[in-house]
Parts: structure tokens; C-alpha cells; sequence
């Protein structure tokens, strides 16, 4: 049996303490400890987990977390720079995480992030944290070390924004991590019709159609879009439409109001296990194929985790893991 | 009877000598006293013309006192702000009578307007005033990197300027279609000559289709349409290049525009011969090269420049002494005065061998030009990234090329043994240093004219030059009302940036390639994966570029290398203040940072970005890496400064230079690698 949890180390907590006062090289400097894969770091962000899971008066697990997603030159970059502006200027308490995700060479595992050359925020504002993310192999770019960095992130922000391209599996993925997902289209770009057949409509909370710089090209895509989703048969629940421009600022008011009211919604109960069963079960079949899932199924029929007052996830992925190992041989 | 073939004849049929072109020198530095000075002093010694080198907060639109402005104070060039210091910089300077180039583009309504205005108050004629605005801002969005605002308002402050000048400044060229800049940022005679042809057709274009001018005054538009070119090494190419230049404009001005008077389908251009070729390692060769660069650009009568200005055999080191500027115009003098090369008709006219070369260059620029047409035009080939990738895959190619060995470099890849150079053992050093006090004159002086001039004045000139803006009016009697109220650079830029916003652009750095295979990429990544192993991730390098130089390619090149060798790059783009750059490297928990400084500012922007890092408290958590325009003089303060690694234009090998990174952060040297370095 596993010895006792090693408990929070000084270095780690003296992070964490400065992280919680938005410190920016300490929150830098915990994404990279959630983020990385040597067993020296896995120690420690049990540690850390455990440790934020049980002070919850001093680090409330309090976000909203959105999902931003669509195609390449959709402008979401530039849009949420705006929105964050406004939202920052409206709420004087308000704290916002952008977490943005792109491909690593396959070949290399190298990666350029170049989403901050779009993204423009004030200097030396505590408020707001934005940080690059390279996929590294996960598939599709939303992955665990995305779902562990919001986990953390979760703990020191109001409104954490994961941002990621592409359409297809990273979209599914961000809605497992996602309390709400927004897909930014183009007017009149076809994405759509896209989306519709890799049936991606179906997936996100709003819709924002944005570079909407002239009206008569707004007015179309809106109708266009209208009538996608009334094709795609999403009726039972009607996602919210937004109108934006990144240029003329148009609807960017609306999104940031739909936005702070968001983050004031906790939640609902298991909600968070659930997205923690989600990823755990990922890493497993990826490691372990079909044999880890069944495991993992055998170990806790029905996918359903224990609270989190009973156990940490890195426990319950020991156990799983320490199962499976145990098979093998 | 006596041959004839080869002497030159005037109208009367009496044998004559040509004019030799404009010989000018890019200059500029300091503050408009120094550079005036310096001027007078060029202009004593035999140059014809002027060439104005602009430091990048004018270039960029901020006044002296800005920010941003304060490191970059006259690196690179004169700072202006106001009229008042335009009278200093041409003072004792006859402008109705001397021919002025200006390296000016996002603001060069402004400068222009500045020129007028002065010109007004000496009681001159505008009409009279001759001498160009560089003003292209395409090849800013694509290789320069001194764009203010999106690629439509800039195109129309251009636009603007050319109906302006067609009635008001008819001796003026509003712009020049620089193809320069793209063989610096590495393109082949071939692109060169199909993105500066797609550049003119998208100006004509948006002047034509503007529909404020007849079609006579658009035929004069084309007149005045002149271009700046490069000359590199190769230059039998380079001679062939610029005649395929000719035909090619006198095709397009023809077949596109319907011009019928041969004369303004001329194609008449500048020329700076090439830096790009130019070496660091035994520097006194450079004086060769462009020596014999100058060639490709004077042997043909039927393409030969109207300006020159040739780059100091010192340029890879630092601006230009005064004495190196003069050696550079004795050529010119010695070329155009003591050689016969004026006295005859074309040398090359019925060479089947020179023919074949242009037709070959046509052929392949044609092609080129189709493929843009076909995209939408040159605007359009811009926003897709498309000439930006191709400019630096030619680039890349070119450097593998110089790596490999294929292309000589005599200094540098071949012969690399060499004396050491007397002309670098001055009491300077061989380099010339701008005075970092200087600066303070020029914002002193600023600050004098804000407190001399009507504060209502100027409120009401900005206010006119909005409106303007918002109601499509010609902006360039705006700006001159504004030149006249003493209005400063900044505040004209930061009115039209009001109404334009700014321009954030596609970098070079999505989709590009690097040819780097073999042993010392494989060396590199298992070193950079045996540091993976230890950390539990890769290494995070923040690349950025402070400050106003928007000269990309070097930190993008870096960029794409890093990347290659297995890094997750952040790269921020251009034109970032030092503490956006110390603020993305916190944040993403940088494993190094490296900056690109090419503007001369290396040891400011330095000390700036360490003081910075330790106002976060991790000056010694994340090692800085600096590449750039360094003399070797400044390397040891560089070090001392705490900069753990110095890059100049001398490293070209860039797994050489990831490799110095990895040994940087600490990256263990692997047993292969351990060997390559010991052999």
C-alpha cells in the first residue's frame, strides 16, 4: 500500500501564497509544476492539489472556466483581448486566466506559440494572467496538462478562458473541461457547413460571429447561421448568438456582460468530478488502451469517482494505475 | 569609314557624355544639429543629394518624449518632432535647389508636410521642391516592419499624397517601390521583381480606382512613380535584373494602364547597394563588394540608377564614421569622373548572352506575378502570409546555402584565416557611437517648442486633421496646418491612430521551413531532450524584439531554429516594450529569454530588461540570450551586464547558436556532442 501523502513542501506553498496574490512568476511557475511529467513533479502537485482541496476558505474553488474555440483567422485572439479589457475596466475585482493552445511538431516536440503577438494586454496588470500552452502530444491539443492547469487555475482566478484551434476533436475535448463553450465563426466563411458535418453544432453553449465590420455581411451570416442550427436541430436548448467586431467594438459590451455574469454561476454538484473522471479515464486509454478503461471501469463501475473530501485525484489515479500495473505483470 | 557604334551623341549629333547620377549618402543620426553639420560636410565634399535617415520614433510615430522613444533617440537616424527642428536639420541648406530622399514611410505625409511648411516659410515655392518620400508601406508589412496603421488607411495616406503632390508638388515622388528591402529580408532577383511590380499595380490601382484624378494627371501619376533597388554580389545577375525591371514596367504600364507617352512609363529608380552580402569577419573586403556591386547598377545605360548611395564597408559593424561615408562617395566620383563608363551608348544591347538572362528573369517574374494576380493582388498576398513565407524561405535557403558551402563567402565560409585589420585600430575602434546625452538636447528642444507654441493652435489643427480623416478628405493640407501650429510627430500620428487604430500583422514565423538536417540538428535536439528528461518539459524560450526596429527576420530565423531543435517558442512579434517582453518571459515561466536588437541599442535595452526581470525577482532565474548588430568592443559589457550569451550577424549557423543556448540553460552535453566539439 502506498505510503501517507507526502504533505505540501515549503518551496511549493511559498508559491502558492504568492500565487494567491497574483503574482505572475508564481502563477507562471506553478502552470509549469501542473504542467510537467517528472515523477518529482507529480509528488508535488498531489501535494498542491491536495492542499488547495482542503482550504477551501483560502483558495475557493471559484471559476467559471470557457472554452474558446473555432478556426484559424476567426479573430478570437483579438476578440478576447478585447472583452478582457472591457471586463477589467468594468469589474474592478475581477481575475481572468487565458490559457492559449497550440501544435507541437510531432517530429521535433518543438512549438511556436504565437498567440500573444494578437492578444494585447495592459502591462503589469495583477488582474489578468495569459499563458501559452503547446499541445505535446495530447491529441487535439486539449489534453490533460490543459485540464490540470485549470485546476489550478480555478483556485486563483474568477474567469479562466481556454482558447484553442481548430475544429474537430479539440473542440469535443474543450467541452469536457469547459463549463461553457463559445465557437467564434466568420461571417459568411462556410465554417458552418463545416462544423455541421463533423456535427460540431451541437457542441457549444454561444455562438459569436465575429469580424462583423459591415452590417448587410452580418445580417446575412446571422440568417445563415440561424438557419444551420434550426438544420442541425439544436432546438432543445437555444444557444446564445453574439454579433462582434474586434475592430468597431461591436458586441464586445454583451460578451463581457454575459461573461461577468457567468463566472457568478457556481457549478452544480459532482459537475467537477465528473470532468476529473472524464480526464482521467483519457490518460488511462491512452497508456493503456481499452485493458486501462476496463480497469478503471472494474475499480469504479460507472465511471462515478468518490467526492474529492475522500480522495485526491492523484490518489485515485495511483490506485487505478497500481491495479493495472499489478495485471500486467 | 570609321566606326561609330560606340560613341554617345547628343540631339545635334555631336558626341557627348552622360550625367552621372544623383551620388548621395544615407545619413542621419544624433539630433538635427550633428546631422546637419554632418550634411553640409556631404555636401562640401561633392554629394549631390540628400539621403535621410530618420531614427524609428519618427519612423514609427512617437515623439521623443514617448517610451518607447527614449532608447532609440537618434540611433538610427535624425529624431524629428517638430518644424522647429526641421529648420535646424536644413539649416544653411539651399532645399529649393538640392534633391532630398527621405527614409520615411508611415509618416511620411507627415515629413512631407514638415518639408512644405518649411519651404513656406522661407518663401519657397513647393512647386520647386524635388527629392522623394520612400513611403511604401508594403514592403514595411513584409519586411521593415515601421507600419503604424492597417494595410487600407496606409494605402490611402499614400494615395492622398500623390493627388496632393500631382497639383501642389508636382517635382515630388510621393513614394518609391522599394524591392530593396526584399533581397535584405532574402529574395531572389525573381521575387524581387515580381513582388515590387505587384507593389506598383496595387498602388495604381488604389489610385486609379480612388477616381479623384483624370486620366492625364493618373498618367502623371505613373511618371512619378519611381522605385529603389538593391544590388547584390552576382552582378551580371543583378545588371540583367534591372533591365528585365525596365521591360517588365514598361509592359505593365502599357498593357495595365494604357499609358501612352513613353516617358512616364520609364522606369526610373534609386539604388542602395546591398547589405545583406556584407561580412563581419574581415570587414575591409566590403569595400570591394560594394565596389563591384556598384557595377551591376551603373554598366547599363538603358537601366542605369538615377541616385546611388552606397553602404559603408563598416555598415556590419556600426552607422557609418563621416570618413567612411566620404571613401563610399569617392568611388561613386571616381567611377562617374575619372572612368569612360559615361561616354558611351548601351554596352550590352544585342548580347545574346545578357538577353537570354533578362528574358530568363522575365519569364520566371511573370509567373510569379500571375500567381499574385491570382491570389487578389499584392494586399491580399500580404494579409495571407503568403510573401512573407516566401521571402523567408528564400532567406533560409540562402543561409543553408552559405552553411552548406555552396555559396561562397570569402571570410566567412572560405579563407577565413586573415591579418587583422588596421582599420578597425582607430582611437574609435573603426565604429561610431551615438552620445546617449545627445537625446536630451532634442527633447529639451521639444519641450521648448510646446511651451513657445499656441496650445489653441495646435488643439485646432489636430481637431481639422480628424475630421479630415473621418470625412475621407486629402489629409496632406491638414498636415501641413499641422506642420505650421508646431504640432509634433507623435501627436499627428496619434490623432490618425485614433480614427485608423493600428496594425497587428501575420509574422514570418507561421509555416515557415528551415533546411537544417544532418549531425548538428540531431546533436542539438538529443541535447535538448536529455533537459527535457531532467525537467519534465521542454524548454521555453520567449523571443522578443524591444523597442521600435522592426527588422523581424533575425528574431524570427531564431524563432523557427528554436523550434527545430525542440523548443516551445513564444514568440511576441515586433515593436514590444521591455516590460511586455519581461512579462510574457514571467508568465509563461521562460526557460531563456532571447532578445533580437538590431538598432544599435543593445547595451540600453539590455540594462532596461535585466532591471526589469529583477523587479519581478527573477533576474537570475531566467537567463537572457541577445543577438544582434554587436561590436565585438561591446560584448565583454554585454556579459558584465549579465547577458549569458551574444549573437552577432557572425553566427549564422543556427544550430550553432541553439546549441550555445542549450549550454545556457544548462542542457547536459551529450557524448556525440561532447566529440563534434572537440573535432
Amino acid at each position: 500500500m502506498a505510503a501517507a501523502p507526502p504533505a505540501l513542501d515549503d518551496a511549493t506553498r511559498d508559491l502558492l501564497e504568492r500565487a494567491a496574490r497574483l503574482e505572475k512568476h508564481a502563477v507562471g511557475r506553478l502552470v509549469s509544476l501542473v504542467e510537467q511529467e517528472s515523477a518529482e513533479s507529480r509528488s508535488r502537485r498531489a501535494a498542491l492539489f491536495r492542499y488547495l482541496a482542503a482550504h477551501p476558505d483560502r483558495h475557493p474553488d471559484a471559476a467559471r472556466i470557457v472554452g474558446v474555440t473555432g478556426t484559424p483567422g476567426t479573430g478570437k485572439s483579438s476578440l478576447i483581448g478585447r472583452v478582457c479589457l472591457r471586463l477589467l475596466e468594468r469589474e474592478p475585482d475581477f481575475r481572468i486566466a487565458v490559457v492559449a493552445i497550440d501544435p507541437s511538431s510531432p517530429v521535433t516536440g518543438g512549438a511556436l506559440l504565437g498567440d500573444r503577438v494578437r492578444t494585447q494586454f495592459p502591462v503589469g496588470e495583477p488582474r489578468i494572467f495569459f499563458r501559452s500552452q503547446a499541445s505535446r502530444g495530447d491529441l487535439g491539443g486539449v489534453g490533460r496538462r490543459t485540464f490540470a492547469v485549470t485546476r489550478l487555475l480555478r483556485h486563483l482566478f474568477d474567469l479562466v478562458l481556454i482558447e484553442t484551434v481548430g475544429i474537430g476533436q479539440s473542440e469535443i475535448d474543450v467541452t469536457r473541461l469547459a463549463d461553457l463553450t463559445m465557437l467564434v465563426l466568420q461571417p459568411l466563411a462556410g465554417d458552418h457547413v463545416q462544423f455541421m458535418k463533423a456535427g460540431i453544432m451541437e457542441v457549444p453553449d454561444v455562438f459569436v460571429v465575429n469580424k462583423c465590420d459591415e452590417e448587410h455581411l452580418a445580417r446575412r451570416s446571422l440568417a445563415e447561421l440561424a438557419s444551420a442550427l434550426e438544420f442541425a436541430q439544436v432546438g432543445v436548448r437555444s444557444p446564445r448568438i453574439f454579433q462582434t467586431s474586434a475592430v468597431s467594438g461591436l458586441g464586445v459590451e454583451e460578451v463581457a456582460t454575459f461573461l461577468a455574469d457567468q463566472a457568478r454561476v457556481r457549478p452544480g454538484p459532482g459537475v467537477r468530478r465528473a470532468q476529473e473522471a472524464f480526464f482521467l479515464r483519457k490518460a488511462v486509454a491512452e497508456a493503456y488502451g481499452r485493458f486501462g478503461t476496463d480497469e478503471v471501469e472494474r475499480l469504479f463501475p460507472g465511471g462515478t469517482l468518490p467526492g474529492p473530501e475522500a480522495n485526491a485525484l492523484e490518489e485515485i489515479e495511483d490506485r487505478i494505475l497500481a491495479s493495472i500495473r499489478s495485471r500486467i505483470r | 569609314m570609321k566606326p561609330t557604334g560606340h560613341v554617345l551623341t547628343d540631339r545635334d549629333g555631336k558626341p557627348t557624355r552622360d550625367q552621372p547620377w544623383i551620388f548621395r549618402t544615407y545619413a542621419g543620426h544624433t539630433n538635427v544639429r550633428a546631422s546637419n553639420e554632418l550634411y553640409r560636410g556631404n555636401l562640401a565634399r561633392g554629394q549631390t543629394g540628400l539621403s535621410i535617415a530618420f531614427d524609428l520614433p519618427t519612423q514609427c510615430g512617437y515623439s521623443s518624449d514617448h517610451p518607447l522613444a527614449e532608447p532609440e533617440i537618434g540611433r538610427v537616424g535624425v529624431p524629428i518632432n517638430t518644424l522647429d527642428d526641421f529648420a535646424v536639420l536644413f539649416a544653411d541648406i539651399p532645399i529649393d535647389r538640392i534633391n532630398t530622399s527621405m527614409t520615411i514611410n508611415a509618416t511620411a505625409m507627415w515629413l512631407l508636410a514638415l518639408y512644405v511648411a518649411l519651404a513656406e516659410e522661407r518663401g519657397i515655392d513647393a512647386a520647386t521642391l524635388e527629392g522623394t518620400t520612400q513611403n511604401d508601406i508594403v514592403k514595411e508589412y513584409l519586411a521593415r516592419g515601421t507600419y503604424i496603421y492597417p494595410p487600407e488607411p496606409s494605402m490611402r495616406l499614400i494615395v492622398d499624397m500623390y493627388e496632393h503632390c500631382l497639383r501642389h508638388v508636382p517635382r515630388w515622388n510621393p513614394s518609391n517601390i522599394c524591392s530593396y528591402h526584399l533581397q535584405e529580408a532574402g529574395a531572389t532577383p525573381e521575387q524581387e521583381l515580381a513582388f515590387a511590380l505587384a507593389n506598383a499595380v496595387g498602388l495604381l490601382e488604389a489610385i486609379r480606382s480612388r477616381g479623384r484624378v483624370t486620366a492625364d494627371e493618373f498618367d502623371r501619376c505613373v511618371g512619378r512613380i519611381s522605385f529603389f533597388c538593391n544590388a547584390g554580389i552576382r552582378f551580371v545577375e543583378e545588371m540583367c535584373k534591372l533591365r528585365a525591371f525596365t521591360a517588365l514596367w514598361d509592359d505593365v504600364t502599357r498593357e495595365r494602364f494604357g499609358v501612352r507617352d513613353a516617358r512616364y512609363r520609364r522606369f526610373r529608380y534609386g539604388v542602395q547597394v546591398n547589405s545583406l552580402g556584407l561580412t563581419e569577419e574581415q570587414p575591409e573586403n566590403n569595400a570591394w563588394r560594394i565596389a563591384l556591386e556598384t557595377l551591376g547598377v551603373t554598366l547599363s545605360r538603358n537601366a542605369r540608377c538615377r541616385a546611388l548611395q552606397l553602404p559603408a564597408w563598416n555598415e556590419a559593424l556600426s552607422l557609418p564614421r563621416p570618413w567612411d561615408q566620404q571613401w563610399m562617395l569617392r568611388l561613386q566620383q571616381i567611377l562617374a569622373y575619372e572612368t569612360d563608363l559615361l561616354e558611351y551608348p548601351d554596352l550590352f544591347d544585342g548580347s545574346t548572352v545578357v538577353e537570354s538572362k533578362v528574358a530568363a528573369l522575365r519569364t520566371g517574374a511573370e509567373a510569379e506575378i500571375r500567381r499574385i494576380d491570382e491570389m487578389g493582388g499584392v494586399l491580399a498576398a500580404i494579409e495571407s502570409g503568403y510573401m512573407k513565407t516566401a521571402l523567408v524561405r528564400s532567406q533560409a535557403d540562402r543561409l543553408a546555402r552559405i552553411n552548406a558551402g555552396d555559396t561562397i563567402v570569402v571570410g566567412r565560409n572560405r579563407w577565413t584565416e586573415g591579418l587583422p585589420t588596421p582599420l578597425l585600430s582607430g582611437d574609435d575602434g573603426g565604429i561610431f557611437r551615438v552620445d546617449p546625452a545627445s537625446a536630451r538636447e532634442t527633447v529639451e528642444a521639444l519641450r521648448a517648442t510646446r511651451t513657445r507654441r499656441s496650445q489653441a493652435a495646435v488643439d485646432q489643427a489636430l481637431r481639422a486633421l480628424r475630421d479630415a480623416a473621418v470625412a475621407g478628405d486629402n489629409l496632406v493640407p491638414a498636415s501641413i496646418a499641422c506642420a505650421r501650429a508646431r504640432v509634433s510627430t507623435g501627436e499627428w500620428a496619434d490623432t490618425l491612430r485614433g480614427v485608423f487604430g493600428e496594425y497587428r500583422p501575420v509574422t514570418g514565423v507561421e509555416g515557415q521551413r528551415l533546411r537544417l538536417e544532418g549531425a548538428s540538428v540531431e546533436t542539438v535536439r538529443a541535447r535538448t531532450a536529455a533537459w527535457t528528461e531532467r525537467h519534465g518539459n521542454p524548454p521555453r524560450m520567449v523571443v522578443g524584439k524591444p523597442g521600435l526596429d522592426g527588422h523581424s527576420n533575425g528574431s524570427e530565423m531564431i524563432a523557427v531554429a528554436a523550434r527545430h531543435a525542440g523548443f516551445e517558442v513564444i514568440y511576441g512579434g515586433i515593436r514590444m516594450s521591455v516590460a511586455e517582453i519581461v512579462q510574457s518571459a514571467v508568465e509563461e515561466d521562460a526557460s531563456v529569454l532571447g532578445l533580437s536588437v538590431l538598432s544599435g541599442a543593445h547595451l540600453d535595452i539590455a540594462k532596461l530588461v535585466l532591471d526589469e526581470l529583477g523587479r519581478h525577482g527573477v533576474r537570475d532565474a531566467i537567463p537572457v540570450v541577445l543577438g544582434g548588430i554587436v561590436p565585438d568592443d561591446d560584448i565583454p559589457a554585454l556579459t558584465q551586464l549579465g547577458i549569458r550569451a551574444v549573437f552577432t550577424p557572425k553566427d549564422y549557423d543556427l544550430m550553432g547558436v541553439m546549441s550555445r543556448v542549450l549550454d545556457v540553460i544548462g542542457a547536459p552535453v551529450g557524448q556525440s556532442a561532447a566529440h563534434a566539439a572537440s573535432a
